[in-house]
């Protein structure tokens, strides 16, 4: 007979619910209250969304939240950039699949990925009738979410048939997107060229924030490794560097850097106010990435180094292929969560003057055509932050999973 | 046994202050000669191991002379790095490195340091994880074998290195007993075979079969220094007989 393990019942959803909110009758009074008072918020909201709202402020103004005055004979690189990020993220997301780490069983689509799908094509369907988009433009919209899908799809199907060797290098297409994006927004090599002044709305938020990101991770690391460092100097320097900029706000930070620098380098060798304000995010942001990625350094034992090096890796390479994977793996969801308020930070380059996503805002809402429509340009903006947001910590949980080696997904079975 | 007496390691009168003051190493000597397995024991906090972790650099010290296969330890980062490619190291903690896989921790520092192909690499590696006797589990992660296992697999990374002496630092401390005996047959092929070890351990019963000389230290000196026949049975000083006492 087979053994009978204990509580193999699984109640109903009826059951569970009644057991989790009505469990006793204060449990249900406090259940009640709650419950009615969610109703009552959400039949509010639903109310005024589609009832009262007058949502003509963001469909009217939507190309200027999106790019801001970016002129308009140019903006076909930024549809064109759009449509090349698109086929990158479908193939790296389908190679990802296609190419589990070691050995681990490929499932060509998870539920994970099938919810995915279908909120992109949610989105593509919803989004030119919400903004009330101009036919071309939603047919674009179109082309690119059926792209995404169809690279997906292609590099889930054969991503596996690539040879080693060049799969190596797959990775490789980001950091060349990212020159030629930078190439496409600011013109240059035979384009004509866009001044980082004209930049705006989201398209500025996402470069400052992506800039900033990708400059100051590996700024971080080296002022973490420095900051535990034996040479007294770099020590110091370090420790001097970080306590400096994580005692100061960065709203002041941001002042500081344009007005100083324009005072301290001559005329033309100061950097455009944009990329003075990216700079001061980049410095500030790298000095509390390196105090995140100083507790991983510090969750590492000795003995890891001390191995290593009795092996007899130089330290560079200890580090490198010994302590940082370990350390970074650590460090990463409080790095993600820098990365997050500098995301968030980037409002502040309204403040300065910058027509980042607030900014734009700001001026639509001076408009005194859209006066009083705050709350609708507030709440939109509040979405788009949210959903960067939320991209952002579900693709840092996605790279834990995957640098965990004894992660179920990542485990080899027995042999 | 193939001894021969080339001197694999020399170390006189070495002497170490610990940052804080404390004088862990009160003028050591040791001479080790090649294929000869030398076992250190002694009390805790008696220096032992310590005095071990000078011969690869990992201690640094501060009287004294150490020269190891006939090169001179000395701050020159040089020379330090030339002997830790010679010597190899196995840890009471293993200290395997959980983000790579068994055979990826055999063929890291070949492959770096040695700058070897990798495909050669890794069939030594597959070699020597056989010899260990866990060839299959070679593609787990580190924290998915039991302890002796990974002592194995420790053992195996530092033979990887092709080293011409190894230094066991109480490799056996943190096993289950049952798992002991499968590591100390391990090591006791290795004497077999001719390697010269150096072994820091409290297992009497691997002092007495496997060791050629056997050394009590005490409070940062040498008590004692014997073939295990003699160091067992007549030790001639009454520290090490209060030792022997205490252990058995």
């Amino acid at each position: 007979m087979a053994p009978v393990s204990p509580v193999m019942v699984r109640p109903g959803p009826w059951q569970r619910l009644r057991r989790e909110l009505f469990a006793s009758r204060v449990d249900g009074l406090i259940s009640i209250g709650l419950i009615g008072g969610l109703v009552a918020v959400g039949l509010g909201l639903a109310k005024w969304v589609l009832v009262q709202a007058q949502w003509t402020v963001i469909s009217a103004n939507s190309t200027l939240f999106a790019v801001g005055r970016y002129p308009l004979e140019q903006q076909w690189r930024l549809w064109l950039l759009t449509t090349l990020l698109a086929l990158a993220t479908g193939l790296s997301w389908g190679l990802l699949r296609a190419l589990p780490r070691s050995g681990a069983s490929a499932r060509a689509w998870p539920r994970n990925d099938r919810w995915a799908v279908a909120i992109l094509v949610v989105l593509a369907l919803w989004r030119p009738m919400a903004l009330q988009l101009a036919l071309p433009i939603q047919l674009r919209w179109w082309a690119i979410t059926g792209l995404l899908l169809l690279a997906r799809w292609a590099a889930g199907r054969w991503g596996a048939a690539i040879p080693a060797s060049a799969r190596r290098w797959m990775p490789l297409i980001w950091p060349l997107l990212y020159l030629l994006g930078m190439v496409l927004i600011s013109g240059g090599l035979g384009l004509v060229r866009v001044a980082p002044s004209d930049w705006g709305g989201l398209l500025l938020t996402l470069l400052m924030a992506t800039f900033s990101i990708l400059l100051c991770f590996p700024l971080g690391v080296l002022l973490a490794l420095g900051r535990r460092s034996n040479l007294p100097l770099l020590r110091w320097g370090s420790v001097l560097y970080i306590e400096f900029v994580r005692g100061a706000p960065l709203i002041t930070l941001l002042f500081l850097g344009q007005n100083i620098l324009g005072f301290l380098l001559p005329g033309g060798l100061a950097p455009d106010r944009v990329w003075r304000a990216a700079w001061v995010l980049t410095f500030f942001a790298a000095a509390y990435v390196a105090e995140a990625v100083r507790s991983g350094l510090a969750a590492i034992p000795a003995g890891q180094l001390e191995a290593a090096r009795s092996l007899g890796l130089p330290m560079p390479q200890a580090l490198i292929h010994v302590v940082l994977p370990q350390a970074l793996r650590v460090a990463l969801p409080a790095t993600v969560g820098q990365f997050i308020s500098l995301l968030q930070d980037t409002t502040l380059l309204s403040l300065i003057g910058l027509l980042d996503l607030l900014g734009t805002a700001r001026t639509v809402m001076a408009n005194p055509a859209y006066l009083g429509r705050n709350a609708e340009v507030y709440l939109v903006l509040a979405v788009l932050f949210w959903c960067c947001c939320a991209a952002l910590g579900l693709g840092s949980r996605a790279l834990e999973t995957r640098l965990n080696p004894t992660a179920p997904s990542n485990v080899t079975p027995s042999r | 046994m193939t001894r021969s007496d080339a001197v694999m390691i020399e170390a006189r009168g070495v002497e170490k202050w610990y940052p804080n003051g404390f004088h862990a190493l009160r003028g050591v000597d040791l001479t080790v000669e090649q294929g000869e397995v030398v076992v250190i024991m002694g009390p805790s906090g008696s220096g032992k191991s310590t005095f071990l972790r000078t011969f690869n650099a990992l201690e640094d010290f501060q009287k004294g002379s150490i020269s190891v296969d006939g090169i001179t330890l000395s701050d020159d980062l040089r020379h330090i790095d030339a002997i830790r490619r010679e010597v190899g190291m196995v840890f009471q903690q293993f200290n395997l490195f959980p983000h790579l896989t068994v055979l990826q921790n055999l063929t890291l520092a070949p492959v770096l340091v040695r700058k070897l192909p990798k495909a050669e690499v890794q069939r030594r590696a597959l070699d020597l994880l056989e010899r260990v006797g866990i060839a299959e589990q070679a593609h787990k992660y580190p924290g998915q074998l039991s302890g002796g296992q990974q002592q194995r697999v420790a053992i195996a990374r530092s033979l990887c290195m092709e080293p011409r002496i190894l230094l066991f630092d109480e490799p056996t401390s943190a096993l289950d007993p049952e798992m002991v005996q499968e590591v100390l047959e391990v090591m006791q092929a290795l004497a077999r075979d001719g390697m010269t070890m150096v072994v820091v351990t409290h297992e009497v019963r691997f002092a007495r079969q496997v060791a050629h000389r056997v050394v009590l230290m005490d409070a940062g000196v040498v008590v004692e220094s014997a073939p295990p026949e003699q160091f067992f049975t007549d030790p001639q000083h009454e520290r090490s007989r209060q030792f022997l006492s205490q252990i058995s």
